[in-house]
């Protein structure tokens, strides 16, 4: 189902907005991350969508219908929590049956379905234990499936991996990938992990400060990130900035005067910077010193010294131990350059040329 | 530390630790318990000499036959099953309450705990003067709604009832408490998950507040049932040293008082004393065996 919100606006106590002036639509059968740092307005997105939290004022829609002023409990969407949240004194199949119980479906029903949701996501041998024995993965599991229990036309889930270890976070994250391409519903995930969502998403909504800092499909947000923010928070390395006045005299050639005079900050990112120019879509030539060389595992890091600013590649494993000094290349894929309101005025089209 | 084997130097000084609280123990329970146990099989017992001429069970066959006893026990079942579950019952729900307006709970939890440190013989006191049939507030709103007067404490059909009436109001307070622990101990996460699962309030309360406060309900109604059983102090200070109007009030505890302390029947003391034992022991070992399939941790 789609959900759209309309100048939604959320305070908790009256005075500072929490969420400002939301507006966005989710599309039907999509998997959608709210991505962002710690307090940036996810979960309180999530919690709105759900009618656990009511809007202070706007409008939020699931597909045509009005819902702003119906409860958690009329909106009937599937959620699953951050510490999953699973009846402690109930077996795994009275929790994944429990939402078909107080709809008062049959009990004989209602265990039939639970065993199908429960063989969905692989739990079907462990319907009889109660939550306490499970394994973390398996309980998020059951979460999932308590969730999808009542057939919702929305699925919520909130930090759903952040309890799991690293392993079993990129096996899960798959998982809910698989059972979201089978069930076909609308999905919601909330994450402050941005490989999480650049690897599951169909789309990506990165919050920031209560406000949407930018909506669209993971390769866009790395390659053509409409603010600073955005740029610096997605990509690992995190992209180097600097001023662009320091750049000015490299570029004045390749870019635009009017565009150079509202430049502000650079954006470079660490895979930009290549030793040579194999043409491919070179921007510029730079001359900085090579400082420091570390190499882990498959990743190999370089930081360059160029005009007192320290800038990071991961492009230069082959080059020569004893260089200390030379030209660098900055390709224009990865260049991004932002105004004084952190707005990106120029890069991000590399694709398109 | 860990890992340290058991050793006999080691259990030597863990038997030292143990030591002074071991002698409390040994002197003032166990040594008195055996010793009651074994009072309540004398047949032929000199007090003053402590000579004990011959054993058996007579005291208990005594019993079997006493009329009074069997009103005692009578009694007592009745009290218990009066007290513990409205109490049981009422002290979570006046919980559920304060746990929904915080900002005066504070001024009623005080309100509620007043009786619980309050010694029973005042509380005898005010409801001696509660009762009272012709000034007494009980009667007083009992007649605004139409109920004629009733001599509550010298009535035998109204006087265990009011024995009842006044216990329930002496245990809420600590009860409450102990219901307010057990609500704030549970999660909010699960009120919100039940929620998104669809459940109203009432279903939110029987599936989520009923089954996570079970350990409390459990404890509160052991509790009740075990303090109820020896219920004695209250009677003595309600009705003035008699079991209430004819014996209408005499329970298991008042009936080893009187063959104790006024008739001297020491061995029969004992054995009403076994008796309550075995009633309290048996009635626990219900709840246990309920707890099992009803209480989750």
């Amino acid at each position: 189902m789609k959900v759209t919100f309309k100048d939604v606006r959320l305070s908790y106590d009256g005075k500072t907005d929490t969420l400002k002036q939301l507006n966005f639509t989710i599309p039907d059968g999509a998997l959608v991350s709210l991505l962002g740092p710690s307090g940036g307005g996810k979960t309180t997105t999530l919690n709105l969508i759900s009618g656990l939290l009511p809007a202070t004022s706007g409008q939020i829609f699931f597909g045509d219908t009005d819902v702003t002023k119906q409860d958690a409990l009329q909106r009937k969407v599937g959620m699953v929590f951050q510490n999953y949240a699973l009846y402690p004194h109930l077996s795994v199949r009275d929790n994944i049956a429990f939402p078909l119980k107080m709809q008062h479906v049959a009990k004989a029903e209602r265990y039939q379905k639970a065993e199908e949701l429960a063989k969905l996501v692989h739990v079907d041998d462990q319907l009889n234990k109660k939550p306490g024995e499970l394994s973390g993965g398996q309980q998020q599991r059951v979460a999932i499936a308590r969730a999808l229990a009542k057939s919702p036309s929305l699925l919520l889930l909130d930090e759903p991996l952040s309890n799991l270890d690293a392993r079993l976070r990129i096996e899960m994250r798959e998982e809910i990938r698989r059972i979201q391409r089978e069930t076909g519903v609308t999905t919601i995930f909330v994450t402050h992990d941005q490989d999480e969502a650049l690897h599951i998403s169909d789309a990506i909504m990165v919050l920031n400060d209560g406000r949407i800092q930018q909506f669209s499909t993971p390769t866009q947000l790395y390659d053509r990130p409409e603010n600073l923010f955005v740029a610096k928070f997605i990509g690992e390395p995190v992209i180097n900035t600097l001023p662009a006045e320091k750049l000015a005299a490299d570029l004045t050639n390749h870019i635009d005067g009017d565009i150079l005079v509202r430049a502000e900050t650079a954006g470079i990112r660490s895979e930009a910077i290549v030793p040579n120019d194999y043409g491919q879509g070179v921007l510029t030539q730079i001359h900085a010193s090579l400082h420091q060389a570390q190499k882990y595992g498959r990743e190999a890091t370089a930081t360059l010294d160029y005009q007192g600013e320290t800038l990071l590649s991961t492009e230069l494993a082959g080059l020569p131990r004893d260089q200390s000094e030379g030209d660098f290349f900055l390709t224009r894929a990865g260049f991004f350059l932002f105004d004084n309101r952190g707005e990106l005025i120029y890069g991000g089209d590399a694709d398109d040329q | 530390m860990i890992n340290e084997k058991p050793t006999l130097k080691s259990t030597g000084k863990a038997l030292l630790y143990l030591l002074p609280m071991l002698v409390i123990t040994i002197t003032f329970s166990i040594y008195p318990i055996i010793n009651s146990l074994l009072m309540s099989f004398y047949k032929d017992y000199n007090f003053y000499t402590d000579k004990v001429g011959s054993w058996g069970l007579d005291n208990f066959v005594y019993l079997w036959n006493d009329p009074d006893f069997h009103l005692a026990v009578r009694n007592t079942l009745i009290f218990v099953a009066g007290v513990v579950p409205i109490t049981v019952v009422l002290s979570l729900i006046i919980a559920l309450l304060l746990n929904q307006t915080k900002w005066v709970s504070g001024l009623f939890r005080t309100v509620y705990f007043l009786p619980f440190v309050t010694s029973t013989v005042a509380i005898a006191m005010v409801w001696n003067w509660i009762y009272q049939p012709d000034y007494g507030l009980m009667n007083y709103f009992l007649g605004l709604v139409g109920v004629h007067p009733i001599d509550w404490l010298n009535d035998p059909h109204y006087s265990l009832l009011a024995l009842i009436i006044m216990t329930i109001w002496k245990d809420l307070g600590f009860n409450i408490i102990l219901f307010l622990v057990g609500l704030n101990n549970i999660d909010a996460g699960y009120y919100r998950a039940a929620e998104i699962d669809g459940a109203n309030a009432w279903q939110r309360f029987w599936n989520v507040t009923i089954p996570m406060i079970s350990p409390i309900t459990f404890l509160v109604s052991v509790n009740g049932v075990i303090g109820s059983f020896k219920v004695f102090d209250q009677i003595f200070a309600l009705f003035q040293g008699k079991p209430g109007p004819g014996k209408a009030d005499l329970t298991i505890v008042y009936y080893l008082y009187e063959k104790f302390y006024t008739e001297y029947k020491y061995p029969i003391a004992a054995a009403s004393g076994v008796v309550l034992f075995g009633l309290i022991l048996l009635v626990t070992l219900v709840q246990l065996w309920y707890s099992r399939k009803h209480v989750h941790y």
